[in-house]
């Protein structure tokens, strides 16, 4: 199958005109604001897409930090700059495998409680996805955790304790 | 009729001042509206951006900046407040045609102590401390409504944390702008200016607002697309209206600042930005539209 091309730019712009000279009623003047109505929301989507996508290169196991050693699952400026936004077409395809950026914990339980959250981390069952969800999410793990059931409990635990904080920050 | 739209955050850094000139030239390009960018913020940048430096500094020793309106005219009436106005500033070319065009009343250093004295000044009379600043603000409030005479919009650039000019210009806003930086502290900066825009004390009390009835809309600014802004933006949805506009951090936005004295379009001015400021306009627009009040 041919490999789809991306356009953007001056290429993108010039098929999209080619596209539109094919509809004679619409004036130049009508051409250019549709045209610069579609340059606005692909470039929107493209940065949308962006901050939806997962890290390009899989983050490696989480492992505890020790002060002062640096901390191999903090994303790298490099990694951070594989997913800038940008008007310019992704050109790498997202990678497969775990998201720890969802569910979002601290959104689910908000909206639907505790339950609901321990619910959603039920469908991860690795030690390290679960962990490294909580470092992304930034939802700090105390105490030994042995067991996944612990270990979600923790999660939800540190996203309620998340919640609590801005509450009391905003009185 | 004369729109007022503060852009507020009592946190700083969060391009605030940016913002107001980036939607001070688009009102005035697309909108073709008489705008003018009422500059409170003490670090002066939007007037900068403006007028550049030696315009600026013009404008110091002219005794033309918003300092010296409100220390001149605080116990005055304030019918010649077109003195300490700059018009068609900027380096955006309009047609000449066109009605659109931006205006600026310069920022001072010297606001913060301008304030002071007027706290000062209304202390002599004898009166409680809150009722002081209320007085104080009140009549910031009224000097500032006096510049909607002779544009459509007045764009109020406010300052980081809560100066009487930062609170006059919230009650005075139709609408109110709020960009932030979606990082850990920001969340909890919306929150409280928040609660001063929809004049209440509780978050309990803000939550009984509805989203589409707020007084403000949040801008998601400098964004970057790492998965952490994402988390954030989500939460962040869930207790303030986000506008749908995400402004990402663009080298083209960072230059557009650099004060230059050839007037250019809006495309060579901020190039890839462009779509971005386009739907950021169009966004904010149809938000006030509806809102218009008198204040």
């Amino acid at each position: 199958m041919r490999k789809p091309t991306i356009l953007s730019g001056a290429s993108q712009h010039a098929y999209f005109r080619r596209l539109l000279k094919a509809y004679p009623s619409l004036s130049a003047a009508e051409r250019d604001r549709v045209l610069e109505r579609l340059r606005g929301e692909i470039a929107q989507l493209r940065l949308r897409r962006a901050a939806d996508r997962p890290p390009a290169v899989a983050p490696p196991p989480t492992v505890p930090t020790t002060p002062g050693r640096p901390n191999p699952e903090r994303p790298s400026r490099r990694r951070q700059a594989a997913a800038l936004p940008s008007a310019e077409p992704a050109t790498a395809a997202p990678a497969a495998g775990f998201d720890p950026f969802s569910p979002n914990i601290v959104v689910v339980v908000r909206q639907a409680g505790r339950a609901a959250a321990l619910a959603a981390l039920a469908t991860i069952d690795s030690e390290q996805d679960l962990r490294l969800l909580a470092h992304e999410q930034r939802l700090s793990l105390n105490g030994q955790l042995s067991s996944l059931a612990e270990l979600r409990a923790a999660i939800v635990a540190a996203a309620e304790r998340r919640i609590a904080n801005r509450r009391a920050a905003a009185r | 009729m004369t729109q007022f739209l503060a852009v507020s955050n009592r946190k700083g850094g969060v391009g605030k001042s940016t913002i107001s000139v980036m939607l001070a030239h688009a009102a005035a390009a697309w909108g073709r509206q008489r705008v003018l960018l009422m500059d409170l913020d003490t670090q002066c940048n939007a007037s900068l951006m403006l007028l550049g430096g030696d315009g600026w500094e013009k404008a110091c020793r002219a005794g033309r900046t918003i300092a010296d309106y409100f220390y001149d005219r605080f116990d005055k009436s304030a019918d010649d407040e077109s003195h300490y106005v700059i018009n068609n500033v900027g380096d955006i070319a309009h047609a000449r045609t066109a009605p659109g065009r931006v205006s600026v009343l310069p920022g001072s250093q010297q606001l913060e102590d301008i304030q002071a004295e007027l706290y000062l000044k209304q202390a002599k009379k004898d009166l409680h401390a809150d009722a002081i600043a209320v007085q104080v603000r009140g009549r910031m409030k009224r000097l500032m409504k006096h510049f909607g005479m002779d544009c459509d919009l007045v764009i109020l650039d406010c300052p980081p944390g809560l100066s009487f000019a930062a609170q006059a210009a919230l009650d005075l806003a139709d609408r109110v702008l709020v960009p932030f930086r979606p990082d850990f502290v920001s969340q909890f900066a919306l929150d409280r200016v928040a609660l001063l825009i929809e004049r209440v004390e509780t978050t309990e009390q803000l939550a009984s607002i509805a989203l589409a009835q707020r007084r403000y809309s949040c801008l998601p600014n400098y964004l970057t697309g790492a998965g952490h802004e994402r988390l954030l933006i989500d939460q962040l949805a869930l207790d303030h209206p986000l506008l749908r506009t995400r402004m990402p951090v663009l080298d083209s936005i960072q230059r557009a600042f650099d004060w230059d004295e050839c007037k250019k379009s809006m495309d060579q001015k901020y190039a890839d930005a462009l779509p971005y400021l386009r739907r950021l306009h169009g966004e904010v627009f149809a938000v006030m539209q509806p809102s218009a009040r008198s204040a």
